[in-house]
């Protein structure tokens, strides 16, 4: 018994021993320079059948200014043993960096992966330009609330590697409002190859506001060849700082409405520009510049003694960053009037100045009567209704039932509202042109035979060259090129098919052999004449199609 | 001679029987009860359809009751239906001449599409059209020259085509017209809530219409003013049913 415990102790203790899960990772390189990308690999080996890692991208949260994105894993479904593959990009900043442990979810098992440390050192020698990279391009500046800040992502190829696609951009900007304007876009050539991702960023809130970025590009390059998928990804991470200000209250206009960037008053145009007293008219401003033009509020403008003005629909076109202003105008008085002035404030964000845009008024020339004295209503509400009635002598007799031979039938809508009306004599009308024109076609034709016969001239010779390509029956072989020779001929020379001797062929392709003719006419009929006919070889069969190659080229 | 004679009698007796008693509508109008009369032949329209006559007889006893608008209404669309129709004319005649209303003068292309009604010149039209298409097209499809009898058909559809056009036209201004159907209407400089009034324009005067803007109508009156008035204080003559009720308001 005194022997028992200790046996029973050592096969526990080797149970317990066996049951720890195994977790090891290798980063290549080991150290990494500023920037460089790397492969982070954990190998994992558990007591119980692993299977496939779930969600293993997710729980991992790498050190700021680290890139890092599960690239794939390796594992067997009847095997205890996973292992798992990110790829990353090293931070620009030197120092030992950590990602804390985390884990990992397995069907059967959750295991724990331990710290991992990676070493920046700008000892390392890494040429950057060789290998693809990813940059945020943004202004370095301080940003306003409400304005539209334009931003791109580039991701530009190096010497050894391109960049073919990119996906899965996601943000974390709280205290902005971010909108791709354009996805994947080729670089501008003096940047090299690469990809552009667009955005627009609008702040929203004041104060110390983080912008983050992240997503993947897939690159392509000779290293990747002997793996054979050809390509890879790897992801890239921005996190930017960004200080927002309200715009300044000190000298900010009373008309200034929320504009901020530099725009320029284009042009003011009028839909018509010699309108009539009272006539309406569409007086549009073209505004054009870099900044909020979505955001602008439309500048009011009031009536005058001039004009009447009402507000209008306005249109919008963000490609070609224009901003229409559109208002109704209705002149109220003849002669030449000046459309009304439209300005309003804006506020630079480079020379944190406020500035003033200002429409130039255009002239119009406005016809018609003033009104040289105005009729006012003058009529008295407590006069009775028919105080002024004349007596009703005029009047006829009414005849309620009197029909007028002419003009009988009480139709409920008139006749020109009828829609049937209209698409009866359209369909009416089409069917009949229609006709005509089927009729003067077949006229033509049956006028001018010789198009039928060439057509089928045609047919017959493409007919014989595809049958002719695989032929192996000589004889069968010269009678398709012989009747297809005739046909053509033939329709050139206008005559009967069957009529066509080798002289006829000749004479309708001038220049063609008059010994290979004779072959192919001999083996093609000589058996209705003699028996046998010589044998000719491909080089004849190659000529004979070439004639009739010739033949449908002058048809 | 004897069944000549037996045949004229019975012919006699068929029309006289032909010849209706009066209606309701008709009693009440001679009795001077138009209330009840602009009810009856109102009624009337709506069951069997507004004939020319019983719009000139209903815009008889709206006149009567002092409401012009309506009035002339009916006479206007009686027009539409029969352009010769005595009651409706009389009765616009007498609202020009004695009821103080005005009514746009007559253009010549109006004159000339008074002779027939709108749905008429445009069937009219519509078969010189086809009659003169035909002509044309049906000896190209026989591929035979055309033969005398064809030409003179096309040109006789040709002259009625040509012919048919100012009546086209004409009708359609004579629909572009409308009635002012409300007391102390102005006429507005702009089409605006506060658009500067610039005329007054009375129950019952007759408006070429323009076209529509922020819900005014641009009009011109008798008398060439041109301006704005709200859509609601105006009825199109255009229609062949009763006036609007202006009181009434729509269904939601």
């Amino acid at each position: 018994m005194r022997r028992l415990f200790p046996l029973l102790a050592i096969l526990l203790l080797g149970l317990v021993a066996r049951a720890e899960d195994r977790v090891s990772w290798e980063i290549t390189p080991r150290i990494t320079a500023p920037g460089q990308p790397f492969r982070l690999q954990i190998l994992v080996e558990s007591d119980v059948i692993l299977g496939g890692a779930q969600q293993a991208g997710k729980e991992i949260r790498p050190p700021r200014g680290m890139a890092l994105r599960l690239s794939g894993q390796i594992a067997r479904a009847d095997s205890n043993e996973a292992t798992i593959n990110y790829s990353g990009v090293a931070p620009e900043q030197e120092g030992e960096y950590v990602i804390p442990t985390f884990n990992l979810r397995f069907a059967r098992k959750m295991i724990a992966v331990p710290e991992i440390k990676l070493i920046v050192s700008k000892t390392v020698s890494y040429r950057r330009s060789s290998q693809a990279r990813a940059e945020l391009v943004i202004p370095d500046r301080t940003f306003y609330v409400g304005e539209l800040i334009r931003g791109s992502i580039r991701m530009r190829g190096g010497d050894d590697e391109a960049v073919v696609a990119s996906f899965g951009l996601e943000s974390l900007a709280e205290g902005f409002a971010l909108s791709v304007t354009a996805d994947r876009q080729p670089l501008p050539e003096e940047l090299g190859q690469g990809l552009q991702t667009t955005f627009d960023l609008t702040p929203i809130r004041e104060g110390q506001n983080e912008l983050s970025l992240n997503g993947t590009m897939l690159i392509q390059g000779s290293a990747f060849q002997a793996f054979g998928n050809g390509g890879r990804d790897r992801p890239f991470s921005f996190r930017r700082k960004l200080t927002v200000e309200h715009v300044p209250e000190r000298g900010r206009p009373a008309d200034w409405t929320g504009a901020i960037g530099t725009f320029v008053a284009e042009a003011v145009q009028v839909s018509k520009d010699r309108p009539e007293v009272g006539e309406p008219i569409r007086m549009r401003a073209i505004l054009t510049g870099a900044g909020n033009l979505d955001r602008l509020v439309t500048p009011e403008l009031p009536s005058s003694e001039q004009w009447d003005i009402l507000p209008a629909q306005e249109r919008r076109r963000h490609a070609e960053e224009q901003r229409f202003f559109v208002y109704t105008l209705i002149p109220r008085l003849p002669g030449k009037l000046l459309t009304p002035a439209i300005r309003f404030s804006t506020f630079d964000p480079a020379t944190k100045q406020f500035g003033r845009v200002e429409f130039k008024p255009i002239e119009v020339i406005v016809t018609g009567n003033a009104p040289a004295k105005v009729d006012l209503i003058s009529a008295d509400p407590a006069a009775p209704a028919d105080s002024k009635a004349k007596p009703a002598s005029g009047l006829a007799a009414p005849q309620p039932h009197r029909a007028s031979p002419l003009f009988r039938g009480t139709p409920s809508a008139p006749l020109a509202a009828s829609g049937f009306f209209w698409s009866g004599n359209g369909v009416i009308l089409v069917l009949l042109l229609a006709l005509t024109a089927g009729v003067l076609a077949v006229g033509y034709l049956a006028a001018h035979p010789e198009i039928g016969i060439r057509r089928r001239a045609r047919s017959v010779i493409r007919t014989a060259l595809v049958s002719t390509s695989k032929q192996a029956d000589r004889q069968a072989f010269a009678l398709t090129v012989v009747r297809a020779l005739q046909v053509g001929s033939a329709a050139l020379l206008k005559a009967e098919e069957a009529a066509m001797t080798q002289s006829d062929v000749e004479r309708a392709l001038p220049g063609s052999s008059r010994a290979l003719l004779d072959d192919l006419f001999v083996r093609a009929y000589g058996d209705r004449f003699a028996a046998g006919s010589p044998s000719a070889d491909s080089s004849d069969d190659t000529a004979a199609r070439e004639l009739l190659r010739r033949l449908l080229s002058l048809l | 001679m004897r069944s000549l004679a037996c045949l004229l009698l019975c012919c006699l007796a068929t029309l006289a029987a032909a010849e209706p008693a009066p209606s309701a509508g008709e009693t009440a109008y001679a009795k001077g009860d138009y209330a009840t009369a602009v009810e009856k032949w109102s009624e009337e329209a709506r069951t069997d359809g507004a004939s020319a006559g019983l719009l000139s007889a209903l815009g008889n006893a709206e006149w009567r009751l002092g409401r012009k608008g309506r009035a002339m209404v009916c006479w206007e669309r009686a027009l539409l239906l029969d352009p010769r129709d005595p009651v409706a004319l009389a009765g616009i005649r007498h609202a020009l001449n004695a009821g103080g209303t005005e009514r746009p003068a007559m253009t010549w292309a109006e004159n000339y599409a008074s002779f027939l009604t709108a749905d008429a010149w445009l069937l009219c039209a519509t078969a010189a059209f086809w009659a003169a298409l035909l002509c044309v097209v049906v000896p190209r499809l026989r591929r035979r020259s055309a033969s005398e009898w064809n030409h003179r058909t096309r040109v006789i559809a040709l002259t009625l085509l040509a012919l048919c056009v100012p009546g086209l036209w004409g009708s359609r201004s004579l629909s572009a017209r409308a009635v002012v159907r409300k007391a102390d209407v102005s006429l507005r400089l702009t089409p605006t809530q506060f658009g500067e009034p610039l005329n007054g324009v009375a129950e019952g005067d007759v408006v070429r219409t323009g076209r529509p803007f922020n819900g005014h109508v641009r009009v011109t009156t008798a008398d060439g003013k041109t301006g704005w008035v709200r859509a609601g204080e105006i009825e199109s003559v255009r229609g062949a049913g009763l006036p609007a009720d202006l009181d009434q308001k729509a269904a939601p």
